[in-house]
């Protein structure tokens, strides 16, 4: 929809990979042009839909869920995964996708504003911290890769923090943490935003509905051959998306 | 029962005929027209010729395509004088429509353009910024072309200064607020902000400048020119709705400010990136259905300058029907919605068989549109408003303008040889200090606020080096099409401070580092856009800055084979009586083949040698040194274009051969800058001897900021064969990068000793109590 952006680089993303993406704009959804039920996997791009500037994600996420919330859960309960980037997280979380557990109309997650007060575009690594089935097999859980961060709003606050904290690693629904080079969690400019436990990336229970604040797509190759020998030949969009076709591929869609 | 009233009447007519000197000139101050005496009186021979007097459309149609702005009356001569003879090259548009349009491969061009945007940041800087970027880049998709990346070259006042007094805004408000405005709104359309500039004078105290830029990629194909020749064709009017912001804008933009100018608010136009965002889907969809026979974006004049330009470059003209356009507000004037400079609206022409596809395509992206007009044959324009005719011109005395062969005077020359106090200072303390200061610092506050990666293109970051502790790039490299490696390098800025000592050798000074800036990343510079920002043209001493920038813009244009595809010229910047220093401020795009070979400024290794490229320069004139100093000079340094010339073929020799590892040219802050900002990238220090370089003073020696030189790291297995390749040029070995240390001696004596964060830590935070 209008201020969605990111979706070139997302789309070429796909593409790299050797699947067939399509872009589809929500008053397709709501003139009941398209059906999601056609698609393997959905990608809600980053951006400012709307321009974000009542809350980031809002109207997208109210106009995604007038025209096609049941399509869109039905899509999520058949196991396809689902991946919000950026404001696509904020509008997962704001349709109660994520983390989940009440389903909708709940919001469990925030996703508030930078702790620095401003817009932070920066690189930055994050580690795998969860057995999630897309990406176990993919991701070395020791390794930081790195990883482009650009946002206002991206700072994950958890509501009633000391029990649901806790219920989302225990669930293995934290999927990225922010870190060092070195691979050890926290502290700005690492973690960009604030966010609790510098949490990047978060799933459902099932694990296959995805948000993360990184843009993967962004960094799909490592194009310089000098950069390649400071910071190893494949990028993490690369790995990304690797996974997700594989893990398409082996649900069978 | 209800009856139409026609409470007054729509357009009203002017009584120009019998008019003397004195009420013409009251005709002008009345209806904001900003036209001289002179210019009102060309006028009303032509309406006496016509035998009736204009309505107000017309009068205010005039001004708009009058103004200084519209048709360059004050430099237009002097343009064509210059820039006429040079050749394209490898440009298929240049100085022709909206954006330059140069070749990138055999089947891409790239397109590009940078426009000033002062005036209204002056006075509203967070909206006028934003309108920059917004205006900016409907130039470049009015060419049909997918805009790939945004630029800002950003001049303000002594932000550190509180004493500042009058009405104007502080310059530390400015400065934040522009920042803001080019943020919100670049980070919002989607499109990267990947270079520009940054500069603090006390000359933009109250005369801020924002210079905005875009650069976008076509087939070459689909590239869609600013004109219309087919008659029957419709007009249609796309994107955001008219209303009254931005009117007089134009006329605005050439008056110069004074105190008392804030209140005229009204005249700054307001931006939504919300509706830009798809306009620019929608519009590069039907061009690329082919559904458009030509296009134009709305900027400065609104519909009046559009819709005149547009018809009178392809021979035709139109009859509009004012009241089709879709309005922000009830009960505008039909002069209102003529010369409104509303954001976010383009102007298509159409054939009418296309109509039903077009509507189709904005329909699904959410854009309003309307058909406004018609495309007739003949010259004369005519504008209805209902049944009411508003406006019937003739299109090429509307929209030629008057020119001016203003009195210029050339500065005289007077050698004033800067006098260096003692070499009493402590070297170390002195670089803190100057790295420090705002002009030296780094840029990192405002380049982070921006988005530089969407798209995922971006090869080279504004920022480069280790993660979170990056130094600054020369120019940023992007690959703007998916099937191929080829890359685009892009940089702007400009040596102003050279070209206030002298506008010849400053002017080559700032040609001489955009240039650097795109070769040291291995692309190979191809055109040259230019935004020209001066004082008041009516003061014989700057139309002569301005006559000498163009000449010796043109002369290194001739030398070095670059063709100027696109431009703007902004004049008047003056508060209350005093100019800005000239700022001839430079985009220079290149084209790299192979972007995975692409050279960044960040020192990579410890151990390898450290060359300097170009021969030595020990001038001290118009460099960051003296001005931190505040000393006077009035010479500025020579730059030799011949080397130039031989440099950039070698360099590129050595960039495919990968012999490079690390690249920066010597600019601002002179030899010792460009080292350490080569260090900061990834905390890799240097050892180096200056006593091989020449037999200058040490001092200028490590400021001076002339000549045509790179700094390089080269392995140790490539040094023979990159000595080899710059076997005709000279180079000058001066030491090696360590792990950390830097450790710098002149004939035998350290001058300088010390850690890198020493130094670092200083230029980190230079800007941190400003924004």
């Amino acid at each position: 929809m209008e201020g969605t952006n990111n979706e070139y680089e997302a789309f070429q993303s796909f593409k790299r990979v050797g699947l067939d993406p399509r872009y589809v704009h929500v008053n397709e959804l709501r003139r009941k042009t398209v059906s999601l039920e056609e698609f393997s996997s959905i990608f809600l791009p980053g951006g400012f839909s709307a321009g974000d500037y009542i809350r980031a994600g809002v109207i997208l996420a109210n106009r995604i869920a007038s025209s096609s919330l049941n399509e869109l859960r039905e899509f999520i309960d058949t196991g396809k995964p689902v991946i919000g980037v950026c404001n696509g997280f904020q509008v997962l979380c704001e349709l109660g996708f994520l983390p989940g557990w009440s389903y909708e109309n709940q919001r469990e997650i925030v996703l508030g504003q930078n702790t620095s007060n401003r817009y932070e575009c920066r690189n930055t690594y994050i580690r795998l911290t969860s057995d999630n089935m897309i990406f176990k097999d993919f991701f070395n859980r020791e390794q930081p890769y790195l990883v482009p961060v650009a946002h206002a709003e991206g700072k994950i606050q958890i509501q009633n923090k000391s029990v649901n904290l806790e219920k989302l690693v225990d669930m293995g629904q934290v999927l990225f943490r922010y870190s060092d080079p070195e691979g050890n969690f926290g502290s700005y400019p690492w973690n960009p935003n604030g966010s609790d436990h510098d949490i990047a990336a978060i799933s459902n229970e099932n694990g296959n509905v995805i948000g993360l604040m990184p843009h993967p797509e962004r960094m799909f190759y490592r194009y310089r051959n000098a950069e390649k020998k400071i910071f190893g030949e494949t990028a993490i969009g690369e790995v990304f998306f690797k996974a997700i076709k594989q893990y398409i591929s082996k649900i069978g869609y | 029962m209800s009856e139409i009233n026609h409470v007054e009447p729509l357009s009203e007519t002017v009584q120009l005929l019998d008019a003397d000197r004195k009420k013409l000139e009251q005709i002008s101050l009345d209806m904001s027209l900003g036209l001289s005496t002179e210019e009102m009186s060309m006028l009303q021979n032509y309406f006496l010729n016509l035998g009736r007097n204009p309505t107000d459309v017309e009068m205010q149609a005039m001004a708009q395509a009058w103004s200084e702005h519209c048709c360059y009356k004050s430099s237009k001569f002097y343009l064509k004088k210059y820039f006429s003879g040079l050749e394209k090259h490898d440009a298929m548009l240049a100085m022709e429509d909206d954006a330059g349009v140069v070749s990138f491969d055999d089947d891409y061009a790239y397109v590009v353009k940078m426009e000033s945007h002062n005036h209204p940041s002056a006075l509203e800087p967070y909206g006028g910024a934003a309108t920059g970027v917004g205006g900016i880049l409907r130039d470049i998709l009015c060419m049909g072309a997918q805009p790939v990346g945004l630029l800002d070259s950003i001049y303000f006042g002594e932000v550190w200064n509180n004493s500042i007094k009058g009405k104007g805004l502080h310059p530390r408000f400015v400065l934040n607020n522009v920042v803001g405005g080019i943020r919100d709104y670049g980070n919002r359309v989607g499109i990267p902000n990947i270079a520009g500039s940054v500069e603090f004078d006390k000359c933009f105290n109250n005369s801020p400048l924002v210079n905005a830029g875009c650069i976008g990629i076509v087939r070459k194909d689909k590239i869609s020119r600013s004109l219309i020749s087919k008659v029957g064709d419709l007009l249609l009017l796309v994107g955001g709705r008219t209303g009254r912001d931005g009117i007089h804008g134009v006329n605005f933009a050439s008056a110069i400010l004074t105190e008392g100018s804030e209140e005229k608010k009204s005249v700054v136009q307001l931006g939504n990136p919300i509706i830009k965002e798809p306009l620019i889907h929608a519009v590069l969809e039907a061009n690329e259905d082919g559904l458009i026979d030509g296009m134009k974006d709305l900027g400065g004049g609104g519909l009046s300058s559009s819709v005149g330009e547009i018809c009178l470059a392809g021979g035709v003209s139109a009859i509009v029907q004012l009241d089709k356009v879709l309005l922000k507000e009830e009960g505008m004037k039909p002069w209102e919605i003529w010369v409104s400079e509303s954001q976010e609206r383009m102007l298509l022409a159409i054939s009418p068989e296309n109509l039903e596809k077009i509507s189709k395509i904005f329909h699904n992206w959410d854009i309003e549109f309307s058909i406004i007009g018609e495309v007739v044959s003949g010259t004369s324009l005519v504008l209805n408003y209902e049944k009411e005719k508003v406006l019937d011109l003739d299109l090429n005395f509307l929209t030629s303008g008057p020119v001016y062969c203003r009195n210029y005077e050339l500065p005289k020359k007077e050698m004033l040889e800067y006098v260096i106090p003692p070499e009493d200072l402590d070297l170390k303390v002195f670089l803190q200090k100057f790295l420090g200061a705002p002009s030296n610092c780094t840029r990192q506050n405002i380049l982070r606020q921006y988005d530089h990666t969407v798209r995922g293109d971006t090869v080279i970051r504004p920022l480069t080096g280790m993660t979170n502790g990056e130094t600054h790039s020369d120019a940023s490299v992007i690959k703007p099409l998916e099937h191929s490696m080829k890359g685009l390098a892009v940089t702007a800025g400009s040596r102003y401070d050279m070209v206030a000592v002298d506008p010849m050798s400053g002017t080559f000074g700032t040609m001489t580092e955009a240039y650097l800036n795109v070769l040291v990343t291995g692309a190979k510079p191809s055109s040259v856009v230019d935004c020209l920002n001066m004082g008041n043209p009516e003061e014989p001493k700057i139309m002569g800055q301005l006559i000498q920038v163009l000449e010796s813009m043109s002369e290194f244009c001739t030398k070095m084979e670059l063709p100027v595809v696109a431009g703007n010229v902004s004049l008047y910047n003056q508060y209350s009586g005093s100019n800005i220093k000239p700022v001839p401020n430079i985009m220079m795009v290149g084209v790299m083949d192979d972007v995975s070979k692409a050279i960044s400024a960040d020192f990579k290794e410890t151990g390898n040698h450290i060359f300097i490229i170009g021969r030595e320069s020990s001038s001290l004139g118009g460099s960051q040194y003296l001005k931190f100093r505040n000393i006077d000079s009035n010479t500025a340094p020579w730059f030799d274009m011949d080397e130039l010339k031989q440099i950039s073929e070698k360099y590129r020799e050595a960039y495919s051969r990968e012999l490079i590892l690390s690249a920066h040219d010597v600019s601002n802050g002179g030899l010792i800058q460009t080292l350490l900002e080569m260090s900061f990238g990834f905390n890799k220090g240097f050892h180096i001897d200056l006593s091989d370089i020449s037999d200058a003073r040490t001092l200028e020696k490590i400021f001076s900021e002339g000549g045509e030189r790179i700094v390089v790291e080269v392995k140790p297995e490539n040094r023979e064969e990159f000595i080899k390749v710059f076997d005709e040029v000279k180079i000058t070995e001066i030491g090696k990068t360590t792990s950390g240390e830097i450790n710098v001696i002149d004939r035998n004596i350290t001058i300088l000793e010390g850690e890198i964060k020493e130094f670092k830590e200083p230029w980190l935070h230079g800007l941190d109590n400003f924004i």
